[in-house]
């Protein structure tokens, strides 16, 4: 019998409801566990082998102390393939909103005054792929169902997983809603990574962009569309930001400029 | 109702084939033997050299790839794989007899009736010379049928050459009129390869009929232009000047859209196509 | 052709005629808009009197958004057996059985898909004329009025519909519903019916000059305006879907985990999106906005008229009501007149 694949799931800095939707996942979870051999699994497991080399990881989490970078560096090198598993190893999600607006040490002073960190030295917000090299990815907060099931069997399958590289609205359109900008509402469907199934818009919900900016997203025009609808740039900015990670930090300065 | 609803062939199912043999031609491209699974089956499925084959991986998916074998040699199709991506990657993992998908053959492939007696001028550029080994092979199996055949062939190195054994094997010939070159590096091979793009093997391209000779042409994207405007100095017929190109593909049915350009298919249309289409379609090449 | 009359006050009892060939499906509201859904009850059959333009089209029908079409094993793979229902597509727009004739064509031209055609051969087209809305611009598509393609057309001439039929459906359809559809349609309907068409060609509105369009897609294809409409784009991908005669699609392939065996599914794709032209080796055909834009409207103008004789934009207005940064036919065909 061919051997099962190794795999490891590791989290850091997040809510840990990408594992959870693992775990969620229920009846295939047997499958998982029988399809590979999982070494590390802390949100579901008591007997954890963290020496253990592993062919996949998925990590979960930002990286927010020394100590996580660390410990992400020593994942990488006992993994084959190394995956950032949702939107916080993916872009930094919500805790790294304010990425790289210089004033990430006041916020921090606010919280916490002045007390003294030993152990994990506290860091700014970071997405995984700004200190490893990262293989593969499985998009979400959380990962829906369906894609990561999918994406984890290419990877025990010895395959990088593909997406559509298409936007929220693919998804939105086949569901047969109406486009939300057109009702005159913020929606970041057109800038984020599809694959949801695009469950809010067919709520009535805008897009928050919860799974990340996708490659071909144009900020610049969504930015002139939502202030032609009457929107503040303070506000489109505030929510470009808010699950734009690191990716969006790059594009702020352009977009300020063109906001005025 | 004007239209029947008549149903064609299944042409999205593909047939089993077992891998028997294979061996590697460059660092990254592989030369892959491929014959129905169960031996007495499509017995009938013939092809035109300059056709692809949709090849599906169990798991990975289905890609184009363009024959590499002659329809002259019979029950075998021949494939070299370049490793670039998921399913390349997975075609990489296959051994001896293992299994995979088969669709086709699809596109129009060169018109050889039209070359029948015609004089031709082969120029391949790296990956280029897959399909061209086709047609090649076509051309020497039937030898009489066709005039001249001239073979221009550039690789960026002489590890990067395809078929590099059987081509060395081929400058002896009198069949053909062969010239090699890299473009960079042809140490240890000067007497066989020169250096330089495969435009500047032109030069021993000579008294050619303008009227009589048929140019096939595959290669690289960036490749084609060069490569027409060389022709083109000799005068040759637009309708005479053959492109074999590559494009997105997901069904090779006309149907899925990826490969158009303007009005045209490359998977019905092409993949080969006229310098004529070449004026009128300005995404071509 | 056949034409009868279907009295309004008879107009209650179609359904229970329709229901009996298959599923009935018709216009229902969603929001602002309306999509085509499956009508349960009789009385949710409602026959708009204004132009009904669904948010998707009825290729959704005939080429679903996302389909299995193969079911495989490491040394097999197969075509699903699937069950297709027969279904009854209520108050279908002219344009859009342009486009449905469109569609046609495409799927059977060179090779026949048989995933279309399943489908097609299940589909019961009953079309309604009715007074355009200010998008609708098929009066300048040739695709105002329809003459194939339907199997039964209703149009509204006040107290009755006249009801042309279209097929061999369409009169199995009228035959099994004597008891409402009439044979007695008096020469003076004529007179009805001229005024209606007279009414309804004064109505369209919308004014979008499509002659010459196809040579000045050549002539400007260089021009700065596909740049600007370029930078505009969202990619967002929603004119694709939205358009009716749009039919491109992916594939992929998904393993079940744990088991030997996988599926093949095929789901609408877009022009627009930026890997619809990447091939191995990561070369790009169309690496930007602004070429994609070019690809989709060269397609709909120009390019369709060489494969098939007549540009593949049926009027229907989708694009000028969906793209929310207004790139459409009417602002390209704008830009193109200069």
């Amino acid at each position: 019998m061919k051997k099962k694949p190794t795999l490891g799931i590791y989290g850091f800095t997040g809510c840990a409801g990408c594992q959870l939707s693992l775990l969620d996942c229920e009846d295939e979870l047997i499958d998982l566990f029988s399809a590979a051999d999982i070494k590390v699994f802390y949100e579901a497991m008591s007997n954890n082998d963290d020496e253990a080399l592993v062919d996949i990881a998925l990590v979960e989490g930002s990286i927010n102390t020394n100590k996580q970078l660390d410990e992400l560096k020593e994942i990488r090198e006992k993994a084959k393939v190394l995956v950032a598993f949702g939107s916080c190893a993916n872009h930094g999600c919500v805790q790294a909103m304010a990425l790289g607006d210089g004033k990430w040490e006041q916020r921090f002073k606010q919280v916490y005054g002045d007390a003294k960190f030993t152990v994990a030295i506290p860091r700014e917000a970071q997405p995984i792929h700004k200190f490893v090299k990262v293989d593969a990815f499985i998009p979400g907060c959380p990962p829906s169902k369906i894609q990561m099931l999918r994406a984890i069997t290419q990877l025990l399958f010895g395959n990088k997983p593909t997406y559509t590289n298409s936007p929220v609205c693919l998804e939105c359109k086949f569901r047969e809603n109406e486009c939300l900008l057109n009702d005159g509402k913020l929606c970041l469907g057109p800038l984020t990574m599809g694959g949801c199934t695009a469950p809010c818009p067919t709520h009535n919900t805008p897009c928050i962009g919860c799974w990340g900016i996708i490659e071909e997203a144009n900020h610049i025009a969504e930015l002139k569309l939502l202030k032609e609808k009457g929107f503040k740039t303070e506000e489109i900015i505030r929510r470009f930001r808010m699950f734009g990670g690191s990716e969006i930090v790059e594009k702020i300065e352009k977009l300020l400029e063109v906001a005025k | 109702m004007k239209y029947e609803y008549k149903k064609g062939p299944e042409l999205y199912t593909p047939i089993m084939m077992r891998i028997i043999s294979k061996r590697d031609l460059t660092p990254d491209v592989r030369f892959f033997q491929i014959v129905p699974k169960e031996e007495f089956k499509h017995l009938d499925l013939d092809y035109k050299p300059g056709q692809f084959m949709m090849l599906s991986l169990f798991g990975s998916g289905e890609a184009p790839f363009s024959i590499s074998s002659s329809p002259t040699r019979k029950g075998i199709f021949e494939f070299a794989i370049r490793k670039t991506g998921k399913i390349t990657n997975k075609i990489f993992e296959l051994k001896d007899g293992d299994q995979l998908g088969l669709r086709g053959p699809f596109g129009n492939g060169f018109p050889i009736e039209k070359m029948l007696g015609k004089d031709i001028v082969i120029v391949a550029g790296g990956l280029g010379a897959a399909p061209l080994r086709s047609l090649l092979l076509y051309i020497l199996d039937n030898r009489e049928l066709f005039g001249r055949l001239i073979y221009l062939y550039g690789a960026k190195n002489p590890q990067e050459m395809l078929y590099r054994p059987d081509f060395f094997e081929m400058l002896e010939s009198d069949q053909l009129e062969l010239y090699l070159t890299v473009d960079k590096g042809n140490e240890g091979f000067e007497d066989k390869i020169e250096e330089g793009m495969v435009t500047h093997l032109f030069k021993y391209v000579n008294d050619i009929d303008p009227k009589n000779t048929i140019a096939c042409v595959c290669g690289p994207p960036v490749m084609y232009k060069f490569v027409v405007n060389e022709i083109l100095k000799y005068n040759l017929e637009k309708h005479n000047i053959l492109v074999n190109l590559e494009r997105r593909m997901k069904c090779g049915t006309g149907k899925c859209g990826h490969c158009i350009i303007d009005y045209r298919y490359t998977c019905i249309d092409g993949p080969v196509f006229t310098y004529w289409d070449v004026i009128h379609m300005r995404e071509l090449i | 052709m056949r034409v009868l009359k279907l009295s309004k006050k008879d107009e209650n009892k179609l359904y229970d005629v329709l229901i009996k060939f298959g599923e009935v499906w018709a216009p229902v509201p969603k929001g602002s808009r309306y999509v085509f859904d499956k009508i349960e009850k009789k009385e949710d059959l409602i026959m708009y009197n204004e132009f009904i333009r669904t948010i998707l089209p009825i290729k959704k029908f005939l080429m679903p958004q996302e389909l299995n079409i193969l079911n495989f094993k490491p040394s097999k793979y197969e075509k699903p057996k699937v069950d297709i229902p027969t279904r009854v597509i209520v108050g279908v727009p002219p344009c859009e059985i342009h486009a449905l004739n469109i569609l046609d064509k495409f799927y059977t031209t060179d090779f026949v898909d048989n995933y279309y055609m399943e489908r097609r051969e299940k589909v019961i087209i009953i079309g309604k004329s009715s007074l355009p809305d200010e998008y609708l611009f098929s009066h300048k598509t040739n695709t105002s009025i329809v003459e194939e393609g339907y199997d039964l057309f209703f149009i509204d001439l006040g107290d009755y519909y006249l009801v042309w039929v279209g097929s061999e459906k369409g009169d199995d359809i009228v035959r099994l519903g004597s008891d409402i559809f009439s044979e007695d349609v008096p020469v003076d309907v004529a007179k009805d019916f001229v005024a209606y068409r007279e009414k309804r060609r004064k109505a369209f509105t919308k004014d979008i000059d499509l002659e010459g369009v196809t040579d000045l897609m050549e002539l400007m294809y260089d021009a700065d305006f596909w740049d600007e409409f370029g930078e505009k784009c969202l990619s967002c991908g929603q004119c694709t879907m939205v358009c009716p005669t749009c039919t491109c699609f992916n594939v992929i392939d998904e393993i079940e985990l744990n088991k030997d065996e996988g599926h093949r599914r095929r789901y609408w794709d877009s022009c627009m999106f930026k890997d619809y032209s990447l091939v191995a080796g990561q070369h790009n055909f169309r690496e930007s906005r602004a070429e994609r834009l070019k690809l989709w409207y060269t397609h709909k103008l120009k390019a369709f008229i060489g494969h098939f004789g007549s540009p593949s934009c049926v009027g229907c207005g989708r694009c000028i009501i969906t793209c929310p940064v207004d790139i459409n036919v009417e602002t390209v065909v704008e830009k193109l007149k200069g």
